[in-house]
């Protein structure tokens, strides 16, 4: 009997973990190979043909890659804010530094959806300060429409995208800071290096574990990122700014294409394993060196 | 003085990350006159706590508050429940499969939502949870509970096996020493645990935006989300509404930044 305690007491888990994981992967799967759509009776087996439809989509080809730069851009904005910041703070100490740490952290704390109410409202064309303060220094007209311009839809999302994660970044960053040990950096004021050289020589080497996790967890939760872009774009204009995750909810829910849509899914789900099999890789290569 | 020297640019860089949170707050305070004015200003006499009323009153905000306590509080009670136990045989049992199942755990929470969730909505509609509280709670607590029970793994293992043996040997089961011995230890990790739980509900957005449709079930997060756009006319009230939404979070953060910056780093490192 007691043999079986764990196995009891990790069942209820375990049924979530079916009803979350296991059951809707295994339906997806046949889901993609059937007719299924949600305003006509369908279920036929179709073969290939739902991954025929998005792989003949130019919007999904568009959509991915868009995802690809709106993940790896935006997470690399997002490191270099975190790093600049980090960088500000670990020159500070005491309770002000940890205050402005606080301050700094707020982007991350709020919801998304409220972050990209607040800027899609902050680049208002005619009423978004930012606009005002552009046209007023001459760098652009008053009026512009920085979400409803296909050149710069994209960016805008991604840059508030990087304003929500930098947080995260900036704080793993101050704990990588934290634990250079302090010898290095003596040794190296005895051999007469100079605060640059080693800023690039042992500064950064030693952040580098923490910058190759923080990227790949950085890429896989943007690649996974439906909110900023809805909020701010749904996707528009004209698809300028679609991305991966919003193309399934257009396919499933706005064409009411349900194979497709679950066709979409399994492809993001094999992108995603491929991202997450690198992620556990360096995290397993970080605990043994 | 160099002291204010160097914290000048600290303070400068605060108000520039918080720019976007900022402008937003300035906008719920000003009547509609004063937000469709150009040029714009960041404070004017006219500022009233006036749109913060309006929205409950011509928004159903009232409405999308209720659905959104009654989610996030259920699916932290269930999730703390269902977690304790599994963080419980983590932590106290050696058994078959245990890094098997610890390794899907984790993996599930690199989940795209995207992924599962028309499967999710199907299963829903069939099981007439789709549009309900209840639907919504359970995905909620299904998405949450991985990193519930990683937290609580955490917190249970600190607790020194000794104070178990010592309830085992006076007749407890191990359930009764569970609830009568860890818990209580726990206590102050299990308050965190909630707080992120509860967090984590009440910002979510996805899930809730695709498994309701009606203002009986739609959340906060819903309501701001699917208005931007549809009620671009209103935005002080959309604004105010977007800043009382963010006090929870800001105030749960607060208070526990130490517990909070901890987890986040734990959350991703271990």
């Amino acid at each position: 009997m007691r043999r079986y305690t764990p196995y009891m007491l990790l069942t209820p888990a375990l049924l979530f973990t079916v009803f979350i994981l296991v059951y809707p992967m295994a339906q997806n799967l046949v889901n993609s190979f059937r007719d299924v759509s949600l305003v006509r009776e369908g279920g036929g087996w179709t073969g290939l043909l739902n991954y025929q439809h998005v792989f003949g989509d130019p919007v999904f080809w568009l959509a991915f890659r868009n995802t690809v730069v709106y993940a790896v851009a935006g997470t690399l904005l997002a490191l270099l804010i975190g790093l600049g910041l980090a960088l500000v703070l670990d020159m500070h100490t005491g309770a002000m530094s940890s205050f402005a740490a606080t301050l700094y952290s707020i982007p991350w704390v709020i919801s998304p959806v409220v972050a990209g109410f607040a800027w899609k409202w902050l680049l208002n064309d005619h009423f978004g300060i930012l606009n005002y303060w552009l046209s007023s220094a001459g760098i652009a007209r008053h009026g512009t429409s920085w979400l409803g311009n296909p050149h710069t839809a994209l960016f805008c999302v991604m840059v508030a995208r990087a304003w929500q994660f930098y947080p995260f970044a900036m704080v793993m960053f101050i704990a990588g800071l934290q634990s250079i040990p302090a010898e290095q950096y003596e040794a190296a004021s005895v051999d007469g290096a100079s605060r640059i050289r080693r800023f690039f020589h042992i500064t950064i080497p030693n952040l580098r574990p923490v910058s190759s996790v923080l990227l790949l967890l950085g890429v896989i939760w943007s690649f996974n990122d439906f909110n900023m872009v809805f909020v701010m774009t749904r996707g528009g204009p004209i698809n300028a700014s679609m991305v991966l995750p919003v193309l399934v909810r257009e396919f499933s829910f706005v064409h009411f294409d349900l194979g497709k849509g679950s066709a979409l899914s399994v492809l993001i789900f094999a992108l995603l394993v491929t991202l997450s099999y690198l992620y556990l890789r360096v995290l397993a290569r970080r605990e043994r060196g | 003085m160099k002291k204010i020297l160097l914290l000048f640019p600290v303070a400068v860089l605060a108000l520039l990350v918080l720019l976007p949170f900022l402008w937003t707050i300035s906008t719920s305070l000003k009547p509609l006159t004063e937000v469709n004015r150009y040029p714009p200003e960041w404070v004017s006499p006219s500022m009233s706590l006036k749109p913060y009323g309006d929205m409950f009153f011509y928004l159903p905000f009232s409405r999308y508050t209720l659905n959104s306590l009654i989610v996030a509080s259920s699916a932290t009670m269930l999730t703390l429940v269902v977690g304790s136990l599994a963080a419980f045989a983590f932590a106290r049992f050696r058994f078959r499969g245990r890094k098997q199942i610890l390794l899907v755990l984790l993996l599930s929470q690199m989940l795209p939502g995207a992924s599962v969730i028309i499967p999710l909505f199907q299963l829903l509609r069939t099981a007439g949870l789709y549009d309900t509280h209840l639907g919504l709670i359970l995905v909620h607590t299904a998405v949450l509970l991985p990193f519930v029970i990683w937290l609580l793994h955490g917190f249970f293992s600190g607790i020194p096996t000794e104070v178990e043996d010592a309830a085992l040997i006076d007749g407890c089961s191990r359930l009764e020493a569970l609830r009568r011995v860890i818990l209580p230890l726990a206590l102050p990790g299990l308050g965190a645990t909630a707080l992120f739980a509860f967090l984590g509900s009440w910002n979510e957005f996805f899930f809730a935006l695709i498994l309701t449709n009606t203002d009986a079930t739609q959340t906060i997060p819903v309501g701001i989300g699917l208005f931007v756009g549809e009620f671009e006319d209103v935005w002080n009230q959309m604004s105010a509404a977007a800043v009382l939404f963010s006090i929870p979070p800001l105030i749960l953060f607060m208070a526990m930044r130490r517990t909070f910056v901890r987890g986040l780093a734990a959350g991703a490192l271990q």
